[in-house]
C-alpha cells in the first residue's frame, strides 16, 4: 500500500530536512515556499547549505536565525524595496556568526541546474569569464568553476561550472495530486530545472487537486511526483510574496520587514512576532488579519484572469 | 498647460536620456528602478515595437500599469511567452538580444563595474546584492546602458570587484574574450553621458546635465576624465515626455522621487 505524501510542513522539516544538508529554496520572487522557509526556522535546523540563482527576504530570515552556514547564489537583496541587513550583518560582521557564499550569476547557476538535472557533469556558459567571480570562490576552491577551450574547435574558452544536485529542495505552487504530480504558472523562476536536479522535494501548495485535474492539464505539470517525498497543503504559503492567481505581492509587508530588520533588536523583535510566535500558517494568517484587517487581507487577493482552456484530444 | 512640465528632475532627466538610446524595434532586457522606466518610455513613444524582456521569463510584455520588480505578477498577463530563468536569461546568453541595462557600486573607466563589494571580497566593509543577472547580460546583450550615481568613489580607477566586464583593460582585450555580447555603449549618470572610445574603449565625457560644468564632472570622476572636442549639454527633456512620465509611468512618485 502506498505511504500518503500528504503532510504538514511540521512533518516535512521534520522527517526530510536535516542539519548539514543542501537545500535548493525554489522559487524566483514567486514561488517561494515562505511555510517550509519559517518551520525550518522553527525547527532550528543548522550548518545548512541553501542554494537558489536569487534570493530575497526569506533567506535573510534564514541567516538571521543562525540555520545557514554556507550560500550558493547570485544574489542576496530585494530590488528597489531595499538590502537585506541579516545578510549584510553577517557577511560584513560575522552576526550572528560568519556565513560563506559561492557567487555565480543567476545563468550559470541555473545552468549548474540544468547540468544537475540532466545527469552531466558540468556545462559551458558565456557568463562569469573576465570578472572577479573566477578569481575567488569559497569551499569549493578550484572546484567552482574552471576555464575550459572549447574541444569542438571554435577557439573559444568557455567558463565550465559543475552540476549542482541538492540533497532536498522546496517550493511553492498553485496546486498539486497527492502523489506531488504539481504545476505552477506565471513566473517559474528557477523551476522546473531546480527541482529536477534536487534527489528529493518538498512541494507546499495553495490546493491539493485529483489527480484527474492534473491529467486535463499535464503540460503544466513540473516535474514528475515521483520525486516528491511531501505534500503540504498551504493557503498564502507564499506571503508576502505572491503566487499567480490566488494573491498578489504584500509590499507593504516586505517594506515593514525591511525596514524594522535595519538593527538585529528590530529584526528579532519581527521574527518573535511573526515567525517565532506563531505555531504554523493558520496562526500567521489569523495573526495577519487580527494585525491588519480583513479588508488589507482580502486586497491581496488576485483579480480573476482565467485563461481559455485547450483542447488536448486526439 | 505644458508649463508645468518644463521643469524636470534629475531622476527624469536620466530616464528620458537613456529612452533616447533605445531604437524601435530592438530587444531589450529591463531591470528594475529608472530603466524600466527609460524603457517604458521608449515604448510609448519613439519605440513602439521594441521587444520588452525580463530574466524572470516574461517576453514581449504589455503590463497595464510600471512592474516593481522584474518579477513583478503584473508582467504575465499578456505576455507573448512566460518561462522562467533558463527562457528569459537563455535569449541573453544566445545573443538574441540588442540592449540589456546595468547598474552597480563601482564602475572603472573601462566600464568595468562592480556589483559585489566595498572593501575585500573576504572581509568587506559593504556587501551588496552581487551579479543577479548583471553579468549575464554583460557578457550576452549587443551592448549595454549602464546608469549609476556619479560620485567620485563610484567613479574609481580600479573597482573592487569586477561583478560585469565591460572592456576589461581597454582597447581589444574584451574582442579576444569572445561574448558574443560588444559591451557598455553608455553610462547614462546623475552628472552627465559618457561613452567609450572606439580603439582605446575609454570612457570619455559626452554631455553634462543641465546645471553642470565639465570641471564639475572631472571632479567628482576617479581618474583623470578625457573630454569629447564637441561636448556639450545634455539635451533637455521635451515637456510632452515629463507629462508621460508622471502621469502615465510613474503616477505615485515611486521610481522618479519628487523633488
Amino acid at each position: 500500500m502506498k505511504v500518503s505524501k500528504v503532510m504538514t510542513a511540521k512533518e516535512a522539516v521534520a522527517k526530510f530536512i536535516g542539519d548539514g544538508m543542501t537545500v535548493l529554496v525554489g522559487g524566483f520572487f514567486h514561488a517561494i515556499a515562505y511555510d517550509i522557509t519559517h518551520e525550518i526556522m522553527r525547527q532550528k535546523k543548522k550548518h545548512l547549505t541553501i542554494c537558489t540563482p536569487s534570493f530575497n527576504e526569506h533567506a535573510d530570515q534564514m541567516i538571521g536565525s543562525g540555520c545557514v552556514d554556507r550560500i550558493v547564489s547570485s544574489y542576496v537583496w530585494m530590488e528597489v524595496f531595499g538590502p537585506l541587513y541579516s545578510f549584510r550583518r553577517a557577511m560584513e560582521k560575522g552576526i550572528p556568526h560568519k556565513i560563506e557564499m559561492e557567487d555565480y550569476t543567476n545563468f550559470s547557476m541555473m545552468a549548474r541546474l540544468v547540468a544537475g538535472a540532466l545527469g552531466i557533469p558540468y556545462v559551458p556558459v558565456h557568463s562569469l569569464k573576465g570578472s572577479d567571480m573566477m578569481k575567488y570562490s569559497a569551499w569549493m576552491g578550484d572546484n567552482k568553476v574552471k576555464l575550459m577551450k572549447d574541444p569542438f574547435g571554435s577557439g573559444v574558452e568557455h567558463a565550465v561550472v559543475p552540476a549542482l544536485n541538492p540533497d532536498i529542495g522546496y517550493i511553492h505552487a498553485q496546486r498539486s495530486d497527492e502523489e506531488g504530480n504539481f504545476q505552477l504558472w506565471g513566473i517559474t523562476g528557477d523551476a522546473p530545472w531546480s527541482m529536477r536536479a534536487c534527489k528529493q522535494v518538498i512541494v507546499s501548495v495553495e490546493e491539493i487537486v485529483s489527480r484527474e485535474v492534473i491529467g486535463r492539464d499535464p503540460n503544466r505539470t513540473v516535474l514528475p511526483g515521483y520525486k516528491v517525498v511531501a505534500v503540504v497543503e498551504a493557503p498564502y504559503g507564499s506571503h508576502p510574496k505572491n503566487s499567480q492567481g490566488y494573491y498578489n505581492v504584500d509590499r507593504d509587508f516586505i517594506f515593514k520587514y525591511i525596514q524594522e530588520s535595519r538593527t538585529e533588536e528590530g529584526w528579532k523583535k519581527f521574527m518573535d512576532e511573526w515567525v517565532y510566535g506563531v505555531a504554523d500558517r493558520t496562526e500567521y494568517l489569523k495573526k495577519y488579519i487580527d494585525t491588519f484587517g480583513m479588508k488589507k487581507f482580502m486586497s491581496l487577493k488576485a483579480k480573476d484572469m482565467s485563461s481559455g482552456s485547450v483542447n488536448y484530444g486526439f | 498647460m505644458a508649463d508645468k512640465y518644463t521643469d524636470f528632475t534629475l531622476q527624469e532627466l536620466m530616464a528620458v536620456a537613456a529612452a533616447r538610446e533605445i531604437q524601435d524595434g530592438e530587444k531589450v532586457i529591463i531591470g528594475t528602478g529608472l530603466p524600466l522606466i527609460g524603457a517604458f518610455l521608449a515604448q510609448k513613444t519613439h519605440a513602439p515595437n521594441i521587444v520588452a524582456i525580463y530574466e524572470s521569463g516574461a517576453i514581449d510584455c504589455k503590463p497595464i500599469f510600471t512592474p516593481f520588480s522584474v518579477a513583478d505578477p503584473v508582467l504575465v498577463p499578456g505576455a507573448a511567452m512566460q518561462g522562467g530563468l533558463v527562457e528569459g536569461l537563455g535569449v541573453v546568453h544566445a545573443g538574441d538580444l540588442d540592449v540589456g541595462f546595468l547598474g552597480g557600486a563601482q564602475i572603472d573607466k573601462y566600464g568595468n563595474l562592480n556589483a559585489h563589494v566595498i572593501g575585500d571580497y573576504r572581509n568587506p566593509k559593504v556587501r551588496f546584492a552581487g551579479s543577479g543577472g548583471s553579468n549575464d547580460i554583460g557578457a550576452g546583450c549587443k551592448r549595454t546602458i549602464v546608469m549609476m550615481l556619479h560620485q567620485k568613489q563610484r567613479f574609481s580607477e580600479k573597482v573592487d570587484f569586477i561583478t560585469t566586464p565591460g572592456y576589461l583593460g581597454g582597447g581589444k582585450e574584451r574582442e579576444k574574450m569572445g561574448f558574443p555580447g560588444g559591451g557598455p555603449s553608455v553610462v547614462v549618470s546623475t552628472m552627465a553621458i559618457l561613452r567609450f572610445h572606439p580603439e582605446t574603449k575609454e570612457m570619455y565625457l559626452a554631455s553634462y546635465h543641465p546645471g553642470l560644468t565639465v570641471e564639475d564632472v572631472k571632479a567628482n570622476t576617479g581618474w583623470d576624465l578625457k573630454v569629447a572636442p564637441d561636448v556639450k549639454e545634455t539635451e533637455r527633456p521635451a515637456p510632452e515626455l515629463i507629462r508621460i512620465l508622471r502621469e502615465e509611468l510613474d503616477p505615485t512618485g515611486i521610481f522618479l522621487k519628487k523633488k
